[in-house]
């Protein structure tokens, strides 16, 4: 193997480990850090406001009740750049979100990832862990 | 074989490289002519770097780095309230207390968003220095032989630095003495600049806001109206500027320090970019589906 080959495998793993994480905006407190939960429900409501937009979500539970799930994202000027549009979710999508859930029992949470109704993968959209200051 | 190897390492690699960037930076979009941030640029080289124009900072500038490297979430970028001791401030016995009477939603002490008391979420002015330190994005600077203007994303927000030779004014007590004239103080305070070389301008701004209407960051520092906040914008080439800054409050910090020091992209002009406001009813909105149940109320 000669030595750009080994140079452009390297380059690979580069290209795999080269994240670039979004801003962030409201503080962590409410969360539990590192605790994920993996969501399928029908978009009810994609609030696209200040200081976060909001997801509502209708989330059927292993007991088959319904459950309406509220996820904050970033503001839109930040998410922007991740992907998220006015439009992402619509009315009846149905959709696949990662969150951080909230530490008090309720069914809230902030977006770590979303798939949308046509398969689109969208990234963080919650300042979860983005920040790392230097 | 050699040739196999490298096609396919170079597919690897562009196919690692899309994983990586899908839904963390989608390309930059033209459509229409709109022109949305490319956070994508590529470093200056030397192949590549133009010298810097004389005595002049206009231009759309983006921090340069990793997507919101000056969000400044965490506090200033240069000491940021992580609670590592080489981050801690000099605080005056009144500045310490001023800190810990902030709830901030950011930091090392930070507390859950319906608890908190920073004055951003009654959508106030964040004013200086606290402009440079608040989800710092895409920022326009317009210049004439007057002056410097510098435009905040955040809320639409706008200073003027006076370039003219006006004097400074004096900061007295709830105001500021221009000649034999008392002046109010104001959110943005008194900014004066003076090009220190071809290629500095040095900024230093008084008669801001008392300790309370105003926070430093996001993480309740403290900051008063006996501030004076100097800052430096060196283009460092064409495409290139550092935008740094330096407090002196006695009131609250025993000593001056720096609280930033970032690396400023010049981007298209044409760049559009989107509105990033605070509005009291999408505040009232957040707080009453989100903020209050997160935090338990």
């Amino acid at each position: 193997m000669s030595k750009w080959s080994v140079v452009a495998l390297l380059a690979s793993v580069v290209g795999l480990t080269n994240p670039m994480p979004l801003a962030a905006h409201h503080g962590g407190a409410a969360f539990d850090a590192g605790k994920k939960v993996i969501l399928k429900g029908t978009v009810k409501e994609w609030l696209y406001s200040n200081p976060h937009c909001l997801l509502k979500l209708e989330v059927k539970g292993a007991d088959g009740k319904i459950v309406e799930w509220i996820a904050e994202a970033q503001a839109p000027n930040v998410i922007f750049p991740a992907g998220y549009r006015r439009d992402s979710f619509k009315y009846g999508d149905e959709v696949t979100i990662t969150v951080e859930p909230v530490k008090e029992n309720q069914p809230m949470g902030r977006i770590l990832d979303a798939t949308l109704a046509n398969g689109t993968k969208l990234g963080r959209a919650s300042s979860a862990g983005a920040i790392t200051e230097p | 074989m050699r040739k196999f190897i490298c096609g396919l390492a170079v597919g690897l690699f562009i196919a690692a490289w899309a994983l990586a960037h899908i839904g963390a930076q989608s390309p930059r979009s033209t459509a229409g002519g709109w022109i949305t941030p490319d956070y994508n640029v590529r470093p200056i080289t030397d192949a590549t770097r133009k010298p810097a124009p004389r005595r002049a900072v206009a231009g759309t500038w983006i921090p340069f780095g990793r997507y919101g490297v000056a969000t400044q979430a965490g506090g200033v970028s240069s000491r940021p309230n992580n609670g590592r001791p080489e981050n801690a401030l000099p605080y005056t016995p009144y500045g310490l207390e001023l800190y810990k009477s902030h709830k901030a939603l950011e930091g090392a002490d930070a507390v859950r968003p319906a608890e908190g008391n920073d004055p951003r979420n009654l959508c106030e002015p964040l004013g200086m220095p606290r402009a440079n330190h608040y989800n710092l994005n895409v920022t326009q600077f317009f210049q004439d032989d007057y002056k410097v203007a510098i435009l905040y994303q955040y809320d639409y927000r706008w200073r003027v630095i006076w370039t003219d030779g006006r004097v400074l004014p004096k900061v007295i007590d709830g105001g500021v003495q221009i000649g034999d004239e008392v002046r109010e103080q104001r959110f943005f305070g008194y900014s004066v600049g003076r090009w220190v070389d071809d290629t500095t301008l040095e900024a230093v701004t008084v008669g801001t806001m008392p300790e309370d209407r105003v926070w430093l960051d996001a993480t309740g520092r403290p900051i008063s109206d006996q501030v004076r906040t100097t800052e430096r914008f060196r283009r460092l080439d064409n495409d290139t500027m550092e935008w740094s800054e330096t407090l002196d409050d006695p009131k609250v910090y025993s000593k001056p320090w720096e609280t930033m020091k970032l690396t400023m992209r010049l981007h298209d002009p044409r760049t559009d970019i989107m509105e990033y406001y605070c509005s009291p009813v999408e505040q009232a909105n957040y707080n009453k589906f989100f903020a209050n149940p997160a935090s338990g109320k």
